[in-house]
């Protein structure tokens, strides 16, 4: 049994007076990925966004039961949103590079938090380009626009970007859903590396792909968490009956 | 119902009013440009840019104008630029929408709407008068950038807000603070837009008469610090023009005139150039 990394706790979400969650529950492994499924609007990147508290960028927002990590309540009054997402990376369903080159984006990151040493900086954008699979494609073209890069490189940027930073959990946000077979492919190949070193929150529209990556899935209905378990007995053997409704294609 | 006239025929006649219609549109331009530079161009020495006027104008060159009109382009743009960023950044990035915002787009609105000798006389009674900065650079420059203020804090502020989510969110993502998203990725994207902005504004404000006659003062002696009057190249043409003291003079001024807002408009497109290069090419 791996420890516990996150963990919500009655966690209500509010958009004014909507309610976008309802009382989740759900404790999500370290160096695991998890896997969250379910219709369009059920809530599942407000979830996401919970963690790293990208929510509080929403204007009336408001969040009600708790969030931990590392068994401290994210929306504790000690808590720093800025360093909290430092070590909570998140990526985007839309590959979004800054406009600047591909080394200053990777090195983005470390440089906001501070580096200014610059065998550091080439260091830890060489070992992030080399994590997130991209060194091969371009090691030797740092200095070229990111804007230029395919939508597939692109992502995985964002991911060499993200793990630049160090963060400890990387959540993913539909990250193959704006690109072709192949991209996803080399995607879901990098969350299967990448779980041994970070905790991993994966949403995805893709049956087979939080099945072939995921060691846990969460299935979302309507804001309400439905069911939660190992990947395996949620597609082989669900419990409720919505949840195999969903997964095998008979509503969504 | 059939139309009595073909689709092709419609087309084509189409296409014949829109060319005749460009065609107006850059033969009025080539006409104006060309009619002044003709008319400037036997002036146009080496010692009319370079020397002092004589009897008013009449004889001799047009250095001092030439100095002041940089001078209070620079003044306008030292102050203006920050000023106008500065106000545009807080009303796109950290003001909520609403009263506060409303008041101070308001505002910049109707300050945008001031006929340019109110705010000349403004400057005049302000500036000259009050502050103590009498008849000069310092007095002009800042009237202009009364007048320019509005242009950069409303295209800045579009520019800004053009800046895509997502590149604010995956700043944030990564752990930096707010003024580090703005600073470092939003502003930057924004540049190329803000740019053309401020250079609209200094293109407004280098042919404006108007405010600086009120504020600048129409010293023909070449300036020795901010706190000198002088007599801007607009004013400088519309006097050797409204008094008679020299056509050829005026037209001469003109080409100088055109020649300098070219030379913004360039600098311009370089700036865009160096910012645009990450944009997405089509
Ligand atoms: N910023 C917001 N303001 C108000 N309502 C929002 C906001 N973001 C999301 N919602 C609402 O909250 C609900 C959940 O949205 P959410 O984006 O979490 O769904 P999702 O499961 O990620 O859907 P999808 O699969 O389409 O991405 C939806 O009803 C949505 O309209
Ligand atoms: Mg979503």
């Amino acid at each position: 049994m791996s420890e516990i990394e996150i963990e919500s706790r009655n966690l209500d979400l509010w958009y004014g007076s909507a309610q976008a969650l309802k009382n989740i529950t759900m404790a999500m492994p370290e160096k695991k990925v998890t896997a969250i499924i379910g219709p369009s609007g059920c809530g599942k990147s407000t979830f996401l966004r919970c963690i790293n508290r990208m929510n509080d960028l929403v204007k009336d927002c408001r969040i009600t039961g708790e969030l931990l990590f590392e068994g401290t309540d994210v929306y504790g009054n000690s808590v720093d949103a800025v360093e909290l997402r430092k070590k909570i990376g998140m990526v985007f369903q839309k590959p979004n590079p800054f406009p600047m080159s591909i080394y200053d984006n990777v090195a983005y990151g470390p440089r906001v938090h501070g580096l200014r040493n610059r065998e550091e900086l080439d260091r830890i954008v060489e070992e992030s380009l080399k994590a997130s699979a991209l060194w091969n494609e371009v090691g030797d073209i740092p200095d070229r626009s990111a804007i230029d890069l395919s939508g597939g490189q692109q992502q995985r940027l964002c991911i060499a970007r993200t793990l630049a930073v160090k963060p400890k959990v990387i959540l993913f946000d539909e990250p193959c859903s704006a690109l072709d077979p192949i991209s996803t492919a080399k995607i879901e190949d990098l969350i299967n590396t990448l779980k041994h070193d970070y905790t991993i929150v994966i949403v995805t529209h893709n049956m087979q792909q939080a099945a072939r990556v995921s060691d846990h899935t969460a299935f979302f209905l309507l804001g309400e968490l439905i069911e939660f378990g190992k990947t395996k007995q949620i597609f082989e053997l669900p419990e409720k009956k919505s949840t195999e409704d969903y997964i095998t294609g008979r509503f969504g | 119902m059939t139309s009595l006239i073909s689709p092709a025929t419609s087309n084509r006649a189409a296409k014949v009013m829109l060319w005749v219609s460009a065609s107006i549109a850059i033969l009025t331009l080539m006409f104006i440009l060309g009619y002044i530079v003709v008319q400037g161009l036997p002036v146009l020495t080496l010692s009319f840019l370079l020397e002092s006027p004589r009897l008013s104008g009449a004889e001799g060159g047009i250095l001092p104008a030439i100095v002041g009109t940089f001078c209070l382009m620079l003044v306008t743009l030292l102050s203006a630029v920050p000023i106008g960023i500065g106000a545009a950044i807080y009303l796109a990035e950290y003001a909520h929408e609403g009263a506060v915002t409303r008041i101070i787009s308001f505002g910049v609105e109707c300050l945008a709407g001031i006929p340019s000798i109110v705010i000349g006389l403004f400057g005049y009674a302000f500036l000259a008068i009050y502050l103590g900065f009498g008849f000069s650079i310092l007095s002009g420059g800042l009237a202009l950038m009364f007048m320019v203020l509005p242009w950069v804090v409303r295209v800045s502020e579009e520019s800004l807000k053009a800046v895509p989510g997502g590149l604010r969110e995956a700043s944030l993502a990564l752990g930096a603070t707010k003024w580090q998203t703005v600073s470092r990725v939003v502003l930057p994207s924004a540049v190329p837009g803000i740019t053309t902005g401020v250079i609209l504004g200094i293109g407004k404000a280098i042919g404006e008469t108007a405010v600086i006659m009120f504020t600048a003062g129409s010293s023909l002696l070449m300036p020795t610090s901010l706190f000198d009057p002088v007599r801007a190249l607009p004013y400088h043409l519309y006097i050797l023009a409204s008094e008679g003291i020299s056509d050829k003079m005026a037209y001469g001024s003109s080409v100088v005139l055109l020649v300098m807002v070219l030379a913004i408009n360039l600098a311009a497109v370089a700036i865009q150039r160096h910012y645009g290069r990450h944009h997405v090419r089509n």
